[in-house]
């Protein structure tokens, strides 16, 4: 009788210990080495690692990563979504961080198929991108400092929603490209941005990230803010641009911004500061007031000053 | 040779217009987005939804559609009969692909500068295009060049020369698509796919009278185009100087295609279908074939970019895509109905 348990107990040992082993190997267990040689594959992945301090771990970059200034002396595997292949293995890795969005299916089993250890992260809301700036952290063993970075950029947004909180929300359009008219759309973090910012994105229900929109959609959303996020071009042209649609209330009251920021489009730890800047061109008067020394928000409500 | 028969001319083009300019109002009033006729005209100038929607966004932008969807058609069946091959649209002789790349070196060197037109009186246009219709001219000399077989315009080399520059140029736009910043490689990439979007009266007003001349011209020469179709050399017996006739209509359908990719892009298969249908409904006598192929161009790509602005909505789907998608089927039925009736070409 007293045998009996012995019996199950040596098999549900193993089956714990294959159960345990697969696991670990899969999230990378504490007892094994962190990664050391990193490629990361896109502008927002290199400037999380740099700010958590795993910028000297990094051994390849896309040609996009420009932030922080280091980033731009790193080795170079290729593009953002045309990464070479060859760089990459060259690099010996032991471990590669791409974009879930972005990320070439194809190339990822490919590495995976050479040994590469392939993690992949997800940005298509502001949660994923808090989510995985931790994820990142607590793969190369520091977890404390992706959940330092996390709350840090949580506050900022906090601090930004507590600033517009007061004001009405102001239709806003938000343009990556001119011509053709590209905005942001639904299920994109930067439409989430707008909304956090006391805006309401124009076409925040569509179903695409990015979409071409027509110009009578635009007139007939009647947005009060437009920004220009895309490519080149000044202020002035950008109001020049819009002149002609003298009903749209951005037109009449001049708040037609050209306005191009990495802090806005990365989907990367300065995202926090991102959302201060939509908010700046979206409620100036509500970051107005307090360089008067007044209560903050105070002038939300009324007209612009 | 057939003589014209008058009264079919009259007749085809007659419903084939009255059809454009029911087509015209039709896309003005269908788009995404609702619009109130009455209150659209109440007060035209002044800071109107409803007038800009109609006036501003539309209506430009259909008036664009026809000009282009015309002219390529029209671009399309010269080209077909001047090269003697059914494949031949406007995308194949090179000047569609130095427009493309003069554009895109206009949008990454002076991406969105305005030039100001008789002082800024008569308002601004964009670099942009003018950059894409110098590279369309120099493409066209350049083509040109490499098309004389002995002293003269080849077809066939004309063919080979228009397909192998732009393959060429094919691959300096997707060089130069890989070194620029990303976000603005999505721009380049959506201007590539073509679009008929446009609010400046100016510019649909300079595409429509370069477009008539060149279309006018074209029609004038078509009696000299049934001949050309029949054979070179039997055309050069029934007096038509061949080798004039084929750099005149090289120079003036490459000058019409330049500024049409210029403002619009390269919206495909306009050029390549809009002849071959025509030719199975009226026949192949290129004095009603061109006016014909003209009308019914316009009428397609009128109707193609107000599904392209409607299926998706609010998002907008390039042109190029339901030009292509309800096109081809259509074509595709033609040509099987029609099998064995009569040749395609």
């Amino acid at each position: 009788m007293s045998y009996r348990p012995k019996i199950l107990a040596a098999p549900l040992f193993v089956v714990s210990l294959i159960v345990l082993a697969t696991h670990a190997s899969f999230v990378q267990a504490a007892s094994a080495p962190y990664p050391r040689r990193i490629v990361s594959l896109a502008p927002s992945v290199t400037e999380t690692l740099f700010t958590l301090g795993f910028g000297n771990r990094i051994v390849g970059v896309t040609t996009y990563c420009d932030y922080p200034a280091e980033a731009r002396k790193l080795p170079k595997i290729g593009g953002f979504t045309n990464p070479s292949l060859e760089a990459i293995v060259g690099q010996r890795p032991d471990l590669v961080i791409g974009v879930n969005e972005s990320s070439h299916p194809v190339k990822v089993r490919e590495m995976e198929r050479l040994g590469i250890k392939v993690a992949l992260i997800s940005v298509t809301s502001l949660n994923d991108i808090l989510n995985s700036i931790q994820s990142i952290a607590r793969w190369l063993g520091n977890p404390e400092a992706g959940e330092k970075l996390a709350q840090k950029i949580a506050r900022q947004i906090d601090a930004v929603k507590k600033r517009v909180a007061p004001a009405p929300r102001r239709a806003t359009l938000l343009a990556v490209g001119i011509k053709p008219l590209v905005a942001v759309g639904g299920k994109n973090f930067i439409d989430e941005l707008i909304t956090l910012a006391g805006g309401e994105n124009i076409a925040g229900q569509a179903a695409q990230p990015w979409l071409n929109l027509p110009d009578e959609y635009v007139i007939a959303k009647a947005p009060r803010v437009i920004i220009e996020a895309g490519m080149g071009a000044e202020r002035e042209q950008s109001a020049k641009r819009w002149q002609d649609l003298k009903s749209i209330p951005a037109v009449q009251e001049q708040r037609v911004y050209y306005y191009r920021s990495d802090k806005i489009l990365r989907p990367g730890p300065r995202i926090g500061e991102g959302l201060e800047e939509i908010a700046r061109l979206v409620h100036p008067e509500c970051f107005a007031e307090s360089q008067r020394g007044l209560n903050p928000g105070s002038g939300c409500e009324g007209p612009r000053p | 040779m057939k003589v014209l028969d008058r009264k079919k001319m009259i007749w085809v083009n007659g419903a084939l217009l009255i059809l454009l300019a029911l087509s015209v109002i039709a896309c003005a009033l269908l788009g995404p987005v609702r619009l109130d006729l009455a209150r659209a005209w109440q007060n035209i100038f002044a800071a109107n939804p409803d007038a800009e929607i109609l006036f501003r966004a539309r209506l430009p932008r259909v008036l664009l559609g026809v000009a282009i969807g015309g002219g390529m058609a029209a671009c399309g069946v010269v080209l077909q009969a001047l090269l003697g091959n059914p494949l031949a649209c406007p995308q194949m002789l090179g000047v569609s692909g130095g427009a493309s790349l003069g554009g895109i070196l206009g949008l990454i060197f002076f991406p969105h500068w305005l030039l100001p037109i008789a002082g800024g009186l008569l308002g601004e246009i964009s670099w942009v295009p003018l950059a894409a219709f110098l590279g369309a001219l120099l493409s066209m000399i350049f083509v040109y060049r490499f098309s004389l077989f002995h002293g003269r315009l080849h077809p066939y080399h004309l063919l080979l020369s228009g397909v192998i520059f732009n393959a060429f140029i094919a691959a300096v736009i997707m060089f130069l698509n890989s070194i620029v910043d990303f976000y603005q490689a999505q721009g380049l990439l959506f201007w590539l796919m073509g679009s008929l979007s446009t609010r400046a009266y100016l510019t649909v007003a300079f595409i429509w009278a370069y477009i008539i001349i060149g279309f006018l011209w074209l029609w004038a020469k078509g009696l000299s185009l049934n001949l050309i179709t029949v054979g070179e050399e039997a055309a050069m017996q029934l007096g038509v100087e061949t080798a004039a006739l084929q750099r005149q209509i090289f120079v003036a359908s490459s000058l019409m295609i330049g500024a049409m990719v210029s403002v619009s892009g390269m919206i495909g298969f306009v050029g390549l279908m809009v002849p071959h249908v025509m030719r199975l409904i009226v026949g192949g006598d290129h004095r009603l074939l061109l006016p014909a192929s003209f009308l019914a161009g316009g009428i397609f790509l009128c109707w193609a970019d107000t599904l392209a602005r409607v299926l998706l909505a609010p998002a907008e789907l390039p042109v190029g895509i339901v030009t292509a998608f309800f096109g081809g089927p259509f074509f595709l039925y033609l040509l099987y109905r029609e099998g064995g009736k009569k040749p395609a070409l």
